[in-house]
């Protein structure tokens, strides 16, 4: 295959694949997040703070992976 | 007085002649330009003679060299019929008759302006505010309808006026009516004429892939009207610099309205702008510890700030948010980092700076590992503004193709064979509004957040201590 249907190919599946991995942590994120909202219901707001600072640090690695397939977009076709 | 009216008129009519004939001098021939000017400047002349003979033969007084001055303003006269024919032999008559009748279309502006400005209905629209807002928008909207759509229109032929009223009627379906139409009328008034905004608007918006294609702003609009202009090359090239210094301006413009006459007890403006400012000021101060958060506080209150108003910039119409090209949060991520740098340097001092890149080595194990631990720590610092750009950029501009790609459906959902011109495409992008407007602050918060703890891991090591007190209490 040439190169442009390999990109056309591999970059959602990296999308794809990277999205695997953010969802767990993201998932991990909110697990913690409600255990510990659970736990004690009168800090939920801290909590939710620094889950959702942390969410984003963890969906930004999809992101990255999006970027790529901006950056290369133009290549395909 | 009869005197300063002539006169009033003759000043504009040499005004207007002046503008006529450059313009006409562009656009048309220099030649035709002359013509102008040559038959505004006879047709002064004969109201001139014309008032003179009228007020030598009208006035009571002085009734004895009343005679002679209207002799010598008919001779005059008939001198420059004599005149006006030899210069409609030698220059274009189209506009030696335009320039001629420039004073009869300034007496008649007046006229009609004065019969206008006096009326019941002109007072009665003045008085409210929303009222003329209203019609201001609705003049708006008639040009966008009526202005022929010229080289942006081929581009494709149905979806120029559908798209327009599609993303008129986008914005306005979400928030008040009354706001965005005037906030739209307000802003395509105040920056631009509003040649053709909605033909654009469509025609870009119609050919979206979601390759490159954003929703048209203002400078690509422009851009499109002069295309092939050199200075809308480089207009279209900066554009995203053009947009960060306006947010800028926008910003630091509300910020000065907000902190002028400050009151003991705030309310409107400056009680928001207290609210947001003492938010932001715990906030980092908890992960600072108060010594260190009033010193950094500026920098990272403005990140907020700044980049909050940018990302926010791209939902309002004929506008584009800076942070959806890579450059300006580069820019952001970069200055950061410097920004880290330079701190991490003038509190560690040079030696604290190699230290803490070393990872603090204080016995052997650690004088072992050194030579691992810096390139780990140099890496781990450049990857900070590539990871702090690219999340908010990704963000930020995948935020924006999602709403081109809804609302290039919903234009094509509405675009059947047959479909009439006017139809316009369902607003099916307003579903995402919401959510971009949750990114746009979540995406702000997290670079400021990062770049706060950033600045906290460079600063000298026993303020841990320091901000575990904080969170004490």
């Amino acid at each position: 295959m040439n190169f442009q249907a390999a990109l056309a190919l591999g970059l959602p599946l990296g999308i794809g694949i990277a999205a695997i991995g953010s969802g767990i942590g993201l998932g991990l994120i909110g697990q913690g997040a409600m255990q510990g909202i659970a736990r004690q219901p009168e800090a939920t707001g801290k909590i939710q703070i620094n889950m959702i600072i942390i969410a984003a640090l963890a969906e930004a690695l999809t992101i990255y992976a999006f970027v790529a397939l901006l950056m290369l977009n133009s290549k395909i076709g | 007085m009869p005197h300063d009216y002539l006169a009033r008129v003759r000043n504009a009519t040499i005004g207007l002649a002046a503008v006529g004939a450059i313009v006409t001098a562009t656009y048309a021939s220099p030649l035709a330009a002359l013509g102008l000017v040559a038959g505004a400047a006879w047709s002064l002349v004969n109201l001139a003679l014309l008032e003179v003979l009228v007020v030598a033969l009208l006035t009571p007084a002085a009734s004895a060299r009343a005679l002679p001055r209207a002799g010598w303003a008919i001779a005059g006269m008939t001198a420059l019929l004599a005149g006006g024919a030899w210069l409609l032999f030698h220059l274009p008559p189209l506009a030696l008759v335009a320039g001629f009748s420039l004073p009869f279309a300034v007496i008649t502006l007046r006229a009609v302006s004065r019969a206008l400005l006096e009326s019941a209905a002109w007072r009665a629209l003045v008085r409210s505010p929303w009222r003329a807002t209203l019609a201001v928008a609705a003049v708006i909207l008639a040009a966008w309808w009526l202005v022929p759509s010229g080289s942006l229109g081929q581009r494709e032929g149905g979806e120029a006026h559908p798209a327009a009223a599609d993303s008129a009627r986008a914005t306005l379906s979400d928030g008040a009516p009354a706001d965005s139409a005037s906030h739209e009328a307000a802003v395509a008034g105040e920056t631009h004429g509003d040649a053709a905004p909605g033909k654009s608007h469509g025609a870009a918006a119609g050919e979206e892939e979601g390759g490159a294609g954003k929703f048209p702003n203002l400078i690509t609009m422009i851009v499109a009207a002069n295309h092939g202009a050199p200075w809308a090359h480089t207009l279209h090239r900066i554009e995203p610099i053009l947009f960060a210094f306006f947010v800028g301006i926008v910003v630091c413009v509300i910020g000065f309205i907000a902190s002028r006459n400050p009151k003991m007890i705030p309310s409107g403006l400056q009680n928001g702008a207290e609210m947001l400012v003492e938010a932001l000021y715990d906030f980092v101060g908890n992960i600072l510890g108060p010594r260190y958060a009033r010193k950094y506080f500026p920098l990272l209150g403005s990140l907020f700030v700044y980049i909050f108003a940018m990302n926010l910039f791209g939902i309002l119409p004929l506008m584009d948010s800076p942070t959806s090209n890579l450059n300006v949060t580069f820019a952001l991520g970069l200055t950061v980092f410097v920004y880290v740098q330079y701190v991490g340097i003038r509190s560690l001092g040079i030696v604290g700076f190699l230290d803490h890149l070393l990872g603090n080595p204080r016995s052997v194990t650690g004088w072992v590992l050194a030579p691992l631990l810096l390139p780990i720590h140099i890496l781990g610092e450049l990857a900070k503004p590539i990871s702090l750009s690219c999340r908010l950029f990704g963000n930020i501009f995948g935020e924006d193709m999602l709403m081109v790609g809804f609302a290039a459906l919903g234009v094509g959902m509405l675009s059947f064979k047959g479909a009439p011109d006017w139809l316009p495409g369902i607003p099916l992008h307003a579903i995402f509004f919401p959510l971009a407007l949750l990114t746009s602050t979540l995406q702000a918060f997290v670079f400021t957040v990062l770049a706060t703890i950033y600045i906290l891991l460079m600063l000298p090591h026993e303020d841990h201590g320091h901000e575990e007190e904080a969170h004490a209490h």
